[in-house]
């Protein structure tokens, strides 16, 4: 009779262990979701925090270039206006189009190149721009991980009992698929 | 030539260094067992607990202060941020690939392309880089090389063949001790003196061959968490190309001389000296890059 009843127990704090641990798994598998969005948002302000830097460095030189240096602006503004993280990404890859512009024209300036500062933050932007990729990345694999795990059985069970719901990819608009090419 | 991908190979190269490590566990036991029917299982009890801790301690040891003492062995300095401005942006941005904490950030002064992760948890690990990697790869095969490195940490190497090494070590001292304690007659106990020299003759068999044998499946293991790094490494950066590089021009530069001492060899991003490949810690450089140009 013991035996049985301790038999049941272990049984019972097994299941409840189970229970416990799907309930954690999915809200870990979600805060790393939530963290590499952060992510993407933290480096996304570090590249718009050069902007004004890098006009003021070029706007003495490329005098005939008005309208792309306000076409920088302009997007940063409206990145800095963005409320939404959707929104943000959106304006940020027009602001990541409008400077790979920016540095193209650039080329054609042998004062802007050898100037040291623009040279430096060239190097940032372009350094920035891969860590976006990179936590872009991070983010469609967690998401994928914790996809993963509310879709196999017996995860798919505890995620309808615990109402965790399939997360949808970040989409990446078409032209940022070419790796902007910036050589030094 | 059949594409993989790298997550089939990830996975694969998982399995099989948990399957050596199985290998491991399977001669402990098989040791363990002769000698305790040779030697009676209370002589073999004491032997067991004696050499487990023994084994543990010596590992532990060296586990918890390996980064100190392989970044004094080589003469690593710290590489400060505004320095080495690449190298730093590099590891930022695959940290963001892999989730990792960023590590603390090592060179040292050596004119060959190599390097080098250790720590014991993503926490408090390091990389070092050769300044020779940093001056002669491009950007995207120091990224290779990085991302490497940071797969070891990610892929908790550094713990995981510190358990093969108390497994290996525990089985080279049971082995050391049996071997020994047979000049002082032990386990003429209880059993017929004809079943007992076969006993003993298996046994001290078993003893001289195992240490051997795992040693070497421990190399193998070694070799198999490089393929499992390598694949990896792709993961971080989705793309093989740096990587490839890398190991290219590490291949045509190692006819050169070598400085690195051979006790912290299986560290490295490759094999810092040439010879038969089951001895090695690492695998054929030739062999690394065909499978990375799979992916």
């Amino acid at each position: 009779m013991t035996s049985l009843l301790i038999s049941l127990i272990i049984a019972g704090v097994l299941l409840l262990l189970t229970f416990f641990g799907y309930y954690n798994k999915f809200i870990v598998l979600t805060q790393r979701i939530k963290n590499s969005k952060a992510q993407i948002n933290v480096q996304l302000k570090k590249r718009s925090d050069l902007i004004p830097n890098l006009v003021n460095i070029v706007k003495g030189y490329m005098k005939h270039e008005k309208s792309l240096l306000t076409e920088v602006t302009k997007a940063r503004t409206s990145f800095l206006n963005a409320k939404n993280f959707e929104e943000k990404v959106k304006v940020g890859s027009e602001l990541q189009h409008s400077l790979k512009n920016l540095f193209a024209v650039a080329e054609n300036y042998p004062e802007v190149k050898a100037n040291q500062s623009f040279v430096e933050l060239q190097r940032e932007v372009s350094a920035i721009e891969d860590k976006i990729a990179y936590s872009r990345q991070y983010y469609n694999d967690s998401i994928m991980t914790y996809n993963n795990s509310i879709e196999v059985i017996p995860g798919k069970w505890f995620a309808s009992l615990y109402h965790f719901k399939k997360e949808n990819y970040f989409e990446i608009p078409e032209e940022e698929k070419i790796n902007p090419v910036i050589e030094f | 030539m059949n594409r993989t991908s790298f997550y089939e190979e990830i996975r694969r190269n998982k399995i099989k260094s948990y399957f050596l490590l199985v290998i491991v566990f399977l001669v402990l036991l098989s040791l363990v067992y002769t000698i305790s029917l040779v030697a009676g299982p209370d002589y073999f009890f004491m032997i067991l607990i004696f050499g487990t801790i023994f084994s543990i301690f010596y590992v532990l040891i060296s586990y918890n202060s390996s980064s100190k003492i392989v970044l004094a062995s080589v003469k690593a300095i710290k590489a400060e941020q505004e320095q080495f401005k690449t190298y730093h942006n590099l590891v930022e941005g695959l940290c963001l690939a892999s989730g990792l904490e960023k590590p603390k950030l090592y060179v040292m002064k050596d004119t060959q392309i190599n390097a080098f992760a250790s720590g014991k948890n993503p926490k408090e690990a390091i990389i070092c880089v050769t300044t020779g990697a940093l001056e002669k790869l491009t950007k995207q095969e120091l990224e290779g090389v990085l991302s490497h490195e940071l797969s070891h940490i990610a892929n908790y190497d550094i713990r995981f063949m510190s358990l093969v090494a108390v497994l290996v070590g525990l089985i080279s001292i049971i082995s050391q001790i049996f071997l020994r304690s047979l000049f002082f007659g032990v386990g003429s106990s209880n059993r017929s003196e004809k079943n007992n020299v076969i006993y003993i003759l298996i046994a001290l068999a078993l003893a001289i061959i195992s240490p051997l044998i795992v040693a070497l499946v421990q190399l193998a293991i070694s070799r198999k968490r490089e393929y499992l790094a390598d694949s990896s490494a792709v993961k971080f950066v989705r793309s093989p190309t740096g990587l490839i590089g890398a190991l290219q021009k590490i291949k045509q530069e190692s006819k050169t001389n070598v400085r690195i001492p051979d006790a912290i060899s299986p560290l490295f991003l490759v094999k810092p000296y040439n010879s038969k490949e089951l001895f090695q810690t690492h695998p054929d450089i030739n062999k690394r890059i065909e499978l990375l140009k799979k992916m």
